[in-house]
């Protein structure tokens, strides 16, 4: 048996994935306390995430799809240290350099064109991200900062593009849009749930979790983030160049938020529309948190903030909770989870209080 | 009779160890008390604990007869215990009678009574012949005086007792020797000290009573006159200890390091070495002397490739190296022990597997097209753990689980298993035991004999003493002399360092 899989590791990934269900069960608990107490239904989320996962499973794999995609891309920059808030900026890139590039094309074999308009997507949203990674290499711009800055300039430049250039010239209404894409280069959807959106980006963003645990567990690259992202100082002087293992991080992440803008353009709207993405960056730190920034953890907890994404847009149309309290839900979920950060250092304060206390009284007694 | 410092049956706990384990220590008044025993056995955790920054599990505390409570280093001053602590703590860009007010500052309507504060410290420093410039600032001066100054301000607040820790371990020999004086004069004034050190020559020479400390107990209680050092070292360790090391004869072959004119520059930016030349040959051990911060750290980066030079040239096995990369410079034969093992030498939270591949990850067997083989990798890992002895279950173990010496095994291990020409060798043995020095010199000098070049730096001038064939002593930033073994004498290679002397610049060899 080969080291890295023993029943150690095991052992451990048991441990964190029994704690990230607690986790996810406390975070319900208290979602439905705050729903009780604000007078709305109280089991409206339970049974909202219980229909995501029985009978509108498409709406999860939908909304699971994107989510996955972006807790990879923020997984594989946690590793190595680097920190990218920018994935809602590079998915916009990829998303209108896909559009571009199918609006393009001559009507010609759907599989070669739909792999040009990802190709396409995945180098627009790597060479958006290469901006902040070449800033932070060459002049130590902080990433956190220049990532997060650029996202409006590709929420406006992808505004521009729909509201100018690449505006349907037929369009009707005021509503706005690209041409709607040949459909030779639509994603196909998957038939066991037509008429949903889910579509084959799930098998996708599968694939990509895999690929990533490879890269990352297997591989030269690897090892190298690993070693990058533990002690920057320590793998210069073993002759490695941590400034290009950030740029290559970086482009890899850029190249998943692509996908994504690829996948939402031509699976669901089948046109670039102004807007379109209801912030799947943050969202996907929130899915690597969860799943302790381990590429197949994040498939599962993709998944669950899916059907949670999924529930809240459900509750609104069927029961008269607004799907703003699905945001709170969200965000007492974030809270639960960073309270995972939190309670060690909690627990050792009240430890040492109480070895205090108890030494104090020892001392007392003795006099 | 009443002991100065009694402490009775002292336990303390830290998560995963006991530092101390029913420990008693019982100092007379007006004695000189050595503390030794390894790195980690528990010496600065008990001294801790009786300075009032660590609380005891349980045990008793007694000074001078009385039992106390020691809940703060504040009410360690009050009850007459000082400490010098290993790492001074003292504002650089204060003077030093700033410095030495801190804490117990005189006033006089409202205002800081300068002059009856310098009355007072002169009258101590000349009591006890300590003369520091009262007006220096502490940046200006230099590492022996920040120590008296150390002292000084204990004794302004009153001390009675006072806790040396490892206080020779940043002195140069004469510097050294001077301490020992003042430590007498203290004792001779009815000061208590308690002087913690791994150093037994010292203890022998300047202690009345000795205390051994291994692995959080106490093992030895002796009066220093009927002390031998192969003895303490024994309690020390637990067996017998040969610190003599046996060497093959000095045959030395090809130059491997040719180092010619090289200057760099620190990381702020100013001139740290400073056209330095010399060379290493084949079965040769060159070690560089000097006090720590004259260069030598730049100069081996300079050499690994960690820092760009500024000016002159770097010849590996007549190869020019001093623009390639580190990984090129590492391909063509080095291997290199960081000074500072934390920093650069592992990372603590990875596997000791790959903190052993570091430097052949990406080469055959290991990798294929960018794809590692793990089982080729724990294999040689395990063997590499075997091999170096290092104390482990498997390999699989995250650094962070290993101690110092182990953890100086894992780069060791690294480092000389590449089989490289030149083995550069950086404070090999800091903060180490003394059973992980044993072994690690014997690999050293194992090395030197199958006819490897070795460049060692050190702070320990009895290390560079025992293994160099050549000594470089290194200051400012310059080559100020060079000596072949047994040349000079300790005190002499210390004027050296301390920039008193220096040679002609010789035509290097």
């Amino acid at each position: 048996m080969t080291n890295w899989i023993n029943a150690k590791a095991i052992k451990a990934s048991s441990f964190i994935v029994i704690k990230q269900i607690a986790l996810i069960l406390a975070a319900l608990l208290f979602a439905t306390i705050f729903l009780k107490a604000s007078q709305f239904e109280a089991w409206a989320i339970v049974n909202g995430i219980k229909t995501s996962l029985t009978t509108d499973l498409a709406g999860t794999i939908r909304w699971a799809t994107p989510l996955i995609l972006a807790g990879l891309a923020i997984s594989i920059t946690f590793k190595a240290q680097v920190f990218n808030l920018g994935v809602d900026g590079q998915l916009y890139m990829g998303a209108a350099a896909a559009t571009v590039v199918a609006l393009a094309l001559p009507n010609q074999n759907g599989v070669l064109s739909l792999t040009l308009v990802f190709v396409a997507a995945m180098i627009a949203g790597a060479v958006f991200a290469l901006i902040p990674a070449l800033l932070k290499v060459y002049f130590d711009t902080n990433e956190v900062v220049s990532t997060l800055l650029l996202n409006f300039i590709a929420l406006l430049y992808m505004e521009y593009l729909v509201t100018g250039p690449l505006r349907d010239p037929d369009a009707s209404t005021n509503l706005n849009a690209s041409q709607a894409l040949p459909e030779n280069t639509w994603l196909p959807r998957l038939d066991y749930f037509e008429p949903s959106a889910a579509n084959v980006g799930i098998y996708i963003a599968i694939a990509m979790a895999i690929l990533i645990s490879f890269v990352y567990y297997r591989t030269k690259l690897g090892y190298e983030i690993k070693l990058v992202g533990s002690n920057p100082r320590m793998a210069t002087y073993g002759g490695m160049m941590p400034k290009r293992t950030t740029i290559k991080v970086m482009a890899i992440s850029g190249a998943l938020a692509g996908i994504i803008g690829a996948i939402e353009v031509t699976a669901i709207q089948h046109k670039l529309l102004a807007g379109f993405n209801p912030g799947y960056g943050f969202d996907g730190i929130v899915v690597s948190l969860l799943a302790n920034n381990n590429p197949v953890g994040v498939i599962f907890s993709g998944l669950f903030f899916g059907s949670l994404k999924n529930a809240g847009i459900n509750m609104e149309r069927f029961t008269d909770v607004p799907s703003a309290v699905t945001e709170v839900v969200m965000a007492i979920i974030i809270l639960t989870i960073s309270a995972e950060i939190l309670m060690p250092k909690i627990i050792k304060r009240i430890k040492i209080s109480k070895k205090n206390k108890a030494h104090r009284q020892e001392v007392s007694q003795n006099d | 009779m009443t002991f100065a410092v009694e402490l009775n049956n002292i336990r303390k706990e830290y998560p995963g160890v006991v530092a101390n384990n029913d420990v008693s220590l019982f100092v007379e008044q007006g004695e000189i008390h050595g503390l030794i025993g390894e790195n980690g056995a528990g010496k600065s955790t008990i001294m801790n604990i009786l300075y009032g920054m660590a609380k005891p599990d349980s045990g008793v505390i007694k000074i001078l007869g009385e039992e106390k409570e020691i809940q703060s280093p504040h009410q360690a001053i009050q009850f007459g215990i000082g400490m010098v602590h290993q790492h001074f703590m003292l504002m650089p860009n204060l003077s030093v009678l700033q410095n030495i007010i801190l804490g117990r500052t005189p006033t006089k309507n409202f205002l800081i009574d300068e002059k009856s504060a310098r009355k007072e410290i002169s009258e101590i420093m000349s009591a006890y012949d300590l003369n520091v410039d009262l007006d220096a600032k502490i940046e200006e001066i230099s590492v022996g005086q920040k120590q008296r100054v150390e002292i000084v301000k204990a004794l302004y607040r009153q001390v009675k007792i006072l806790i040396m820790d490892e206080p020779t371990a940043v002195l140069t020999p004469s510097e050294t020797d001077k301490l020992m004086e003042v430590m007498q004069r203290l004792k001779e004034k009815g000061c208590t000290i308690i002087f913690i050190t791994h150093k037994l020559r010292e203890v022998m020479h300047v202690t009345d009573r000795i205390t051994v400390m291994q692995k959080g107990i106490v093992t030895g209680r002796l009066d220093t006159k009927d002390a031998t050092i192969p003895e303490l070292s024994r309690m020390m360790v637990g067996r017998e200890v040969d610190l003599k090391m046996e060497m093959g004869s000095f045959a030395p072959g090809e130059k491997v390091l040719e180092v010619s004119h090289l200057s760099a520059n620190s990381h702020q930016g100013l001139p740290a070495v400073r056209d330095v030349s010399f060379d290493v040959r084949q079965g040769e051990i060159v070690g560089i002397a000097g006090i720590e911060g004259n260069g030598q750290t730049e100069l081996i980066e300079a050499i690994s490739g960690m820092i760009r030079s500024t000016h002159g040239e770097i010849m590996l096995s007549g190869k020019k190296i001093d623009r390639l990369s580190v990984r090129k410079r590492r391909e063509y034969g080095m291997a290199h022990i960081p000074e500072d093992r934390l920093k650069f030498g592992v990372s603590k939270e990875c596997t000791i597997m790959d903190n052993l591949i570091l430097n052949r990850y990406y080469q055959k067997p290991f990798c294929a097209y960018g794809v590692m083989d793990h089982e080729k990798l724990s294999n040689f890992s395990e063997e590499l753990c075997q091999n170096f002895h290092i104390k482990t279950p498997d390999a699989s173990c995250m650094v962070k689980t290993l101690s110092g010496g182990n953890m100086q095994k894992v780069v060791f291990a690294r480092e000389v298993e590449i089989d490289g020409d030149l083995l550069i060798a950086a404070q090999p043995t800091r903060g180490v035991d003394i059973g992980a020095i044993e072994y690690i010199h014997k690999k050293i000098i194992g090395l030197r004999d199958s006819g490897k070049a070795v460049l060692l730096v050190s702070a320990e001038l009895d290390e560079i003493m025992s293994l160099s064939d050549r000594i470089l002593v290194m200051y400012e930033g310059e080559i100020v002399a060079e000596f072949s073994r047994n040349e000079a004498s300790q005190r002499e290679i210390g004027e050296y360092m301390m920039g008193a002397k220096r040679q002609d610049r010789r035509k290097i060899s």
